[in-house]
């Protein structure tokens, strides 16, 4: 079960080329949603995509800029909800690193509702197996199964 | 009691909720072992265990006298689609960034 979403690419392009990408909000809305970013930290702004309400998504996705060092670190909250003002709360970290006359570059998205959530999906790895066993052992001792487990 | 069907990031937003679900993570336990973990009332652990119940986090099975609550996928499955969904949303829109910059790159 994956726990944290992360994705690392090689471009053939300058550190600096990247960054244009990730924090021009013209060059973002090319590649990635339309947006009103600003390169300043501590602003407040939104992606917008089309809502997909089979899983509760209006398609409205709130960030504030958390950090700012150019052109090697970035990272902004990440809220998206339903619409009816509950939001769950994630963060996207960039990080680009100069390599090979091109640039890597690493995505982490994670702290899906708070950061202990990862936490769960540890403990669910690490338990859940044994812990269907058990459950499966003690279902069978006490009932005559009229549980499909 | 009516109550509003929460999300499952939202269910596992209360930390006491959270450490239902880890107690249960090591072993099922009945609503009175449960309760015994928390300085609130009976009550009020119930009010959580039908929050997670509603959401899909635990099962609840009568064995014996006893009602054993136990954890349940479901819940966490609903967490997993999203992770997997921006996991997916991620990986195409990276995609369309490298052609944007092979593009710049040819053309220099």
């Amino acid at each position: 079960m994956a726990k944290i979403i992360q994705h690392q690419l090689f471009y053939p392009n300058p550190p600096q080329d990247v960054w244009d990408y990730l924090t021009n909000a013209e060059l973002m809305a090319q590649w990635l949603m339309p947006n009103d970013f600003i390169p300043v930290l501590g602003h407040e702004f939104q992606f917008k995509t089309k809502a997909m309400p089979d899983i509760d998504f209006d398609g409205i996705i709130y960030c504030k800029i958390l950090e700012i060092d150019p052109p090697q670190t970035l990272s902004y909250s990440w809220k998206f909800g339903p619409g009816d003002g509950t939001l769950t709360d994630s963060v996207v970290s960039w990080t680009l690193n100069e390599k090979d006359n091109g640039t890597e570059l690493q995505l982490i998205h994670r702290g899906f509702a708070g950061s202990e959530t990862m936490t769960i999906f540890t403990m669910m790895d690490e338990g859940w197996l044994k812990n269907i066993q058990k459950i499966l052992k003690l279902l069978n001792t006490t009932t005559n199964g009229t549980t499909q487990a | 009691m009516e109550q509003h069907r929460l999300d499952a990031f939202q269910v596992i937003a209360d930390p006491s909720r959270r450490q239902i679900l880890h107690l249960l993570s090591k072993d099922s336990l009945t609503i009175n072992s449960l309760a015994e973990n928390f300085d609130m009332s009976r009550p009020a652990v119930s009010k959580h265990i039908k929050v997670l119940y509603n959401a899909g986090f635990i099962s609840i099975q009568d064995i014996g006298r006893e009602r054993h609550c136990i954890l349940k996928q479901d819940g966490f499955k609903e967490l997993q689609q999203w992770l997997e969904y921006f996991d997916a949303f991620w990986g195409s829109k990276l995609k369309k960034l490298e052609v944007l910059l092979n593009e710049k790159s040819t053309k220099k």
